[in-house]
């Protein structure tokens, strides 16, 4: 299979970039979120925190969350599941 | 001092775009401290004269989702002073627009001089949150002015 293409294939990030990316969706420092940090240990994962993740993903993937998958997110795990199933994440 | 920060319409597109003026009356009783001699408008009130005109740019269109709410300022910066007195035109245009968020970008000019600039995150709040016959003045004034 070719390379992917079209406007998702510039913005597929890889751990670290998505990392960073989360941190700057909920207004974190670098370096403090991790691929096992759960939404509770996150301060700015709250009510306005997952409406700017809706927004960002929206705006950088055009990822649609379902409700399913907002009420089922309990931490960046999850988040990367989504991202990992839209194609926008790669690796392990 | 009320909290309208919109004096007047200009023109408005239902979830797309506005413009609007607010002139802050040189008698404001916060002048006196902001700055005692060099009294200007402060950042916050203009970013909040950009979200009251953007708000209405989406309320226009009258979803269920109900009336926009700043929530975030993603940036914002201001470039001029705003004096006393002086009347601000206020563009919004709405860059996202969805059942649940709402995204503008916003600027403010003072005589055809851009004086402040702020791209802001909107929530929305059901109506029926607020107080029985809240309603927008200014919005609906111009509504029906439209509607004539």
């Amino acid at each position: 299979m070719g390379e992917q293409e079209g406007p998702l294939a510039a913005a597929i990030m890889n751990i670290e970039q998505a990392l960073e990316w989360i941190a700057e969706v909920f207004e974190e420092s670098p370096g403090r979120i991790v691929t096992t940090t759960l939404r509770k240990e996150i301060p700015g994962w709250d009510s306005l925190g997952t409406l700017s993740l809706i927004a960002a993903l929206d705006e950088r993937f055009d990822i649609h969350l379902s409700e399913q998958d907002i009420e089922g997110m309990q931490g960046v795990g999850d988040l990367f599941e989504i991202l990992r199933r839209q194609g926008a994440l790669q690796g392990a | 001092m009320r909290f309208i920060l919109v004096d007047r319409i200009v023109s408005l597109e239902p979830g797309l775009r506005v413009v609007a003026t607010r002139r802050v009356p040189p008698d404001e009783e916060f002048f006196q401290d902001h700055f005692p001699g060099f009294p200007v408008v402060p950042g916050v009130l203009l970013t909040e004269m950009m979200g009251q005109a953007a708000a209405k740019a989406l309320d226009a269109e009258r979803r269920p989702r109900g009336k926009a709410m700043l929530a975030k300022i993603l940036s914002a910066s201001f470039r001029q002073w705003v004096r006393p007195g002086d009347e601000t035109l206020l563009h919004a245009e709405i860059t996202a627009n969805t059942d649940s968020y709402a995204n503008a970008e916003c600027r403010a000019e003072v005589n055809g001089q851009g004086v402040a600039q702020a791209k802001l995150f909107f929530s929305f709040m059901p109506i029926d949150s607020f107080a029985a016959g809240f309603r927008d003045a200014v919005l609906d004034d111009f509504l029906a002015r439209q509607a004539r």
